[in-house]
């Protein structure tokens, strides 16, 4: 498709825009982040919905155990899954196209983790949609899809227009793809990189906590309209 | 009606569909135009060019899992008998459920081009929307009929999801929704030049973006009319042969 449309010359329009002809590393970094963080917030989100439908959910807020671990603990084990495919899959293909960027590749992942923070409260936020209007499959594809086109998972912001690239520069997503795109392809380090793992570090503060306080607030109307019974 | 009831019943469904869709189109379209070359126009013509690729899936997502599906989500729902029995045509609970799915589509259709202005991607080329159109309703006029064989095939073999997976992912490689065909090598290009599809796509494409015809353009488009009338006509033969075995299978009911 895109030999098609650029022709003899599609590699070098591709490195032109993106500063890099490593085509299969660039989109796979982001491909992969990208599933990486649907799978973070669908899990967290429908967590709950698992729990509902199975008429447990009553029985688990009862528990003296507190939501916010409940939330973060129900999802763990498909996240470090996930988290572990990724660390393998990526890992192959950079052992494979770039032999030697170990380095890179741990600095990569260091990143990630930190990017998996903000999306916890992403998940909480779905949480508190899951007592309120039941069905959240929809939903998180529908904000999964919007991440995966705002945060340049298959390109980078820059060619966004600048409306997209105001709404792409609140998302943490597109932090961790830029930076990681700069670390394994353009040489760069953490070090030379603080400016935005700064913004990612207070992105990973400011989610989870207006995540949770959302989460909490709909749980509590939901327990005075009794809607946490109904599914 | 019927199905356009339904279907508003459940808001996050149309929120879904109005909202999910062109993101799709997006997610892909913008990674495509990093190939393009850096001019301007090549940058929209790769837009216009994606676009329509965009509208001949979800045309055919229509035909698979509206037309295809009416009968057999009826099946599943244990209602299929009871609107057989009613003195209701049976072409209207398929051709009910295209209609709504096909103005569903024409709607997320028309605001992702608008989305698509918005973007960045800059006016939709369609330089003879007289014969697009014209070869749009022989599209359509084809796909209703495959859509009732479709559906006729789903009633009788039951098993659904597989089948239109296959006919649907076969129908993106092979017809040239996302390319021109002539980019396939030469043994598989046969196969899609077998196709019906592979025709209307293609005189709609060179109708919207100027782009060569695979016959000689009088020819392709006499081609295409025949194709069209032929798959209707076939469509409705073959609807009418697999539910008259299934009535005396007694198969009908079984889900």
């Amino acid at each position: 498709m895109g030999r098609f449309i650029g022709g003899g010359n599609a590699a070098l329009n591709f490195a032109t825009r993106t500063g890099t002809s490593n085509v299969l590393v660039y989109e796979m970094l982001g491909g992969a982040v990208w599933m990486t963080g649907w799978i973070v917030v669908e899990d967290v989100g429908v967590a709950l919905r698992d729990e509902q439908m199975k008429g447990t959910l009553e029985q688990n807020f009862l528990a003296p155990v507190n939501r916010f671990i409940l939330l973060v603990g129900i999802s763990l084990t498909d996240i470090a899954i996930t988290t572990a495919i990724f660390l393998i899959v990526v890992g192959v293909t950079l052992a494979f196209t770039m032999p030697g960027a170990y380095l890179a590749f741990f600095q990569a992942f260091l990143i990630l983790l930190i990017g998996l923070i903000p999306l916890f409260g992403i998940g909480f936020l779905f949480s508190g949609f899951v007592i309120k209007f039941k069905e959240p499959y929809i939903f998180t594809q529908m904000v999964n899809l919007i991440f995966g086109t705002l945060t340049g998972t298959y390109y980078p912001v820059t060619i966004l227009p600048y409306w997209v690239q105001f709404l792409s520069n609140v998302l943490p997503q597109t932090y961790v793809i830029s930076n990681m795109r700069q670390i394994v392809l353009a040489n760069q380090t953490l070090v030379n990189l603080y400016g935005s793992i700064f913004v990612l570090l207070a992105l990973a503060l400011i989610y989870p906590a207006i995540g949770y306080v959302v989460f909490k607030k709909l749980e509590k109307d939901a327990s005075v309209t009794g809607e946490l019974a109904k599914y | 009606m019927k199905d356009f009831h339904s279907y508003v019943r459940y808001p996050a469904w149309l929120v879904g569909d109005l909202v999910s869709t062109p993101l799709w189109f997006f997610f892909f379209a913008v990674g495509v135009t990093l190939f393009a070359p850096t001019t301007q126009t090549s940058i929209y013509h790769g837009y216009s060019f994606f676009f329509f690729g965009f509208i001949f899936i979800i045309l055919f997502s229509t035909t698979i899992w509206g037309t295809g599906q009416s009968v057999r989500n009826e099946q599943t729902a244990g209602t299929l008998e009871q609107f057989f029995l009613t003195p209701a045509n049976r072409m209207t609970l398929i051709l009910g459920r295209w209609a709504r799915i096909f103005i569903t589509d024409l709607l997320v259709i028309g605001y992702t081009t608008v989305l698509l202005y918005l973007f960045g991607g800059g006016p939709l080329y369609l330089y003879e929307p007289g014969l697009f159109t014209f070869t749009l309703v022989l599209f359509e006029v084809g796909s209703i009929g495959f859509g009732l064989f479709f559906a006729g095939l789903t009633m009788k073999l039951k098993s659904y999801n597989t089948l239109s997976n296959l006919v649907f992912f076969g129908y993106m490689i092979l017809t040239g929704a996302l390319f021109p065909v002539s980019v396939i090598p030469m043994p598989y290009r046969s196969i899609s030049l077998a196709i019906p599809f592979t025709y209307f796509i293609d005189l709609m494409r060179h109708a919207a973006l100027l782009t060569p015809t695979i016959l000689p353009e009088g020819l392709e488009y006499a081609s295409a009319v025949l194709l069209a009338f032929v798959m209707l006509l076939l469509g409705f033969v073959m609807f009418n042969w697999i539910e008259q075995d299934a009535r005396a299978q007694g198969s009908i009911a079984t889900s």
